[in-house]
């Protein structure tokens, strides 16, 4: 069997048995959307809630996806299993490739659980082409995380490393890509730096897609960008992940 | 001809120097202790005949392969286990056994994953996930991952620390049986009474090797006190390790002049606790 395909049914296969891991993994989103509907509630009538929910729950896919996968590639380092895998012969690419797969199944999973009960929960009448715009770019957006996940675990020698990158990556996505505030009432700075995270290509497909008369056409570059995104993490992962010493 | 062959190297982090001009020549098909205390470079030294580290200075050569410019060649040659177990808990030892075996896409992997079971006596655990395993028993999965691609060095990293006596005594009859097959060992060992137990030993302290010799030959460099008690009275004197040493000093207490050597084996510790304990289970 391919070695990328080895490394992705040993990540898979591990997923399978963790099941506390597997659960929250699921769980966490769905609860938190439960208490965002509690939250949004509370709004005045007319308040446009589709406009935040969707995006906030392809935000929690997207921080979840990225902590997830950059802790465990960090525990494969501190357990030594890295080490080990570059002795036995796997190859970076080998060993990436086949994260980005395992992870991508779990983050597949996520989206669709997250969508699924963001339009049940919130009584969301989207037509299907719509649902398959909002689970593409969420899923999208997933896999970008994971290879953010990958690409930042390599600068963290152990877990605890990983959480000062949450302020510094993700934290900053939720104000400056337009989840909660339109990034034109921003100033230009953080408008432009708002460009840099993967969340405001989601937005902007988000944001389209809900509308009663939206046009996919005017926001497929957003999908583009977001796999570049993807592909670029994934090549610089493929360079800073070190093999030696 | 020298499976290993180490000159000159140095590895220095920042301002510490890990090793220090590190030569080092360690036969084929022997069993090769690298002894030394903690942070002596042990795992440091090894982690550069893997490739697994870049030297500041100096050369490596494992089966004449350069660790780091021909890994492709060398890494199906050498099986290594390192210091920790680096194993995934959350997977069977049969899980873990797949997945490093499928690594060197080693044929027929179902066969040779259960011989290495069996090798390691785990069979009965095979299917079972490896985090409920003793550290010993995780030890002993960790060789399994190290044996199965049948490499002609194998490369272990304080394989017994912190492994209970008996088994110890099994690690290291599994070891000898590896080496009759030909298999070079490099194990690396700050455990004084194993270190006696290999074919050849190098004295590794802070980063430098002091000594290179059998470990007949390193004892008979320390000296023995002898106390001999007559009619009350009790004499001390310090005397040469070497056989003909402990000989020559009885003479004068009347050993006959035409012994020439005499020799003592004592049962270590170890050996009388582990008697105890068969004998406490039959």
């Amino acid at each position: 069997m391919n070695r990328t395909l080895v490394v992705a049914r040993r990540v898979l296969t591990q997923i399978a048995h963790d099941r506390r891991f597997l659960g929250l993994s699921v769980m966490a989103p769905l609860l938190i959307i439960y208490f965002l509907k509690i939250f949004f509630d509370t709004m005045p009538a007319g308040f446009n809630v589709a406009r935040y929910i969707m995006p906030v729950a392809a935000f929690l896919v997207h921080f979840l996806a990225f902590l997830l996968c950059a802790i465990v590639l960090v525990q494969e380092r501190t357990a030594g299993t890295l080490e080990r895998m570059f002795i036995n012969g796997f190859q970076r690419v080998e060993i990436i490739g086949g994260y980005v797969l395992g992870y991508t199944g779990l983050a597949t999973l996520q989206a669709v659980v997250a969508l699924i009960e963001v339009v049940l929960l919130f009584g969301l009448d989207y037509s299907w082409p719509t649902l398959a715009a909002l689970f593409g770019v969420i899923w999208l957006l997933a896999i970008a995380s994971v290879m953010l996940g990958i690409f930042i675990s390599t600068f963290a020698r152990h877990e605890g490393q990983v959480f000062p990158f949450i302020p510094l990556i993700i934290l900053p996505s939720v104000f400056l890509s337009g989840l909660l505030v339109s990034p034109e009432l921003l100033p230009d700075w953080a408008a432009a730096l708002g460009h840099a995270f993967p969340l405001y290509y989601a937005n902007n497909v988000i944001q389209e897609v809900i509308k009663p008369s939206s046009d996919l056409g005017a926001v497929w570059p957003n999908f583009l960008i977001l796999a570049a995104y993807g592909v670029a993490l994934l090549a610089l992962a493929s360079r800073t992940l070190r093999e030696v010493e | 001809m020298n499976a290993i062959t180490v000159r000159g190297l140095t590895k220095t982090y920042g301002r510490v120097e890990a090793l220090r001009g590190v030569e080092l020549d360690v036969p084929e098909g022997s069993i090769f202790g690298l002894l030394g205390p903690n942070g002596a470079g042990k795992s440091t030294l090894i982690k550069a005949l893997v490739g697994a580290l870049r030297p500041s200075a100096g050369s490596v050569a494992v089966l004449g392969h350069d660790p780091l410019a021909q890994k492709a060649a060398l890494r199906p040659l050498i099986g290594y286990m390192p210091q920790g177990s680096a194993l995934y808990a959350d997977l069977s030892a049969r899980e873990n056994l797949r997945f490093f075996g499928s690594a060197h896409r080693v044929p027929d992997l179902a066969a040779r994953i259960d011989a290495a079971l069996g090798f390691t006596e785990l069979t009965a655990r095979a299917d079972d996930p490896v985090y409920g395993f003793s550290g010993g028993m995780k030890k002993r999965v960790s060789l399994a991952c190290a044996l199965l691609h049948e490499p002609r060095i194998l490369l272990l990293d304080e394989p017994t620390a912190a492994v209970d006596p008996h088994l110890k005594v099994r690690s290291w009859a599994m070891f000898r049986e590896l080496a009759a097959r030909g298999v070079t060992l490099f194990v690396s060992t700050h455990l004084m009474d194993e270190a006696l137990l290999c074919d050849r030993l190098a004295v590794l302290q802070r980063g430098r090797i002091i000594a290179v010799d059998t470990p007949a030959a390193l004892l008979q460099r320390g000296r023995t006190r002898l106390r001999v008690a007559r009619e009350g009275v009790e004499q001390t004197s310090q005397i040469g390790s070497a056989p003909r040493d402990l000989a020559a000093a009885l003479h004068a207490f009347g050993l006959p002049a035409e012994v020439e050597s005499i020799g003592l084996e004592a049962d270590s510790l170890e050996t009388v606790v582990l008697g105890m304990i068969n004998e406490e289970a039959l």
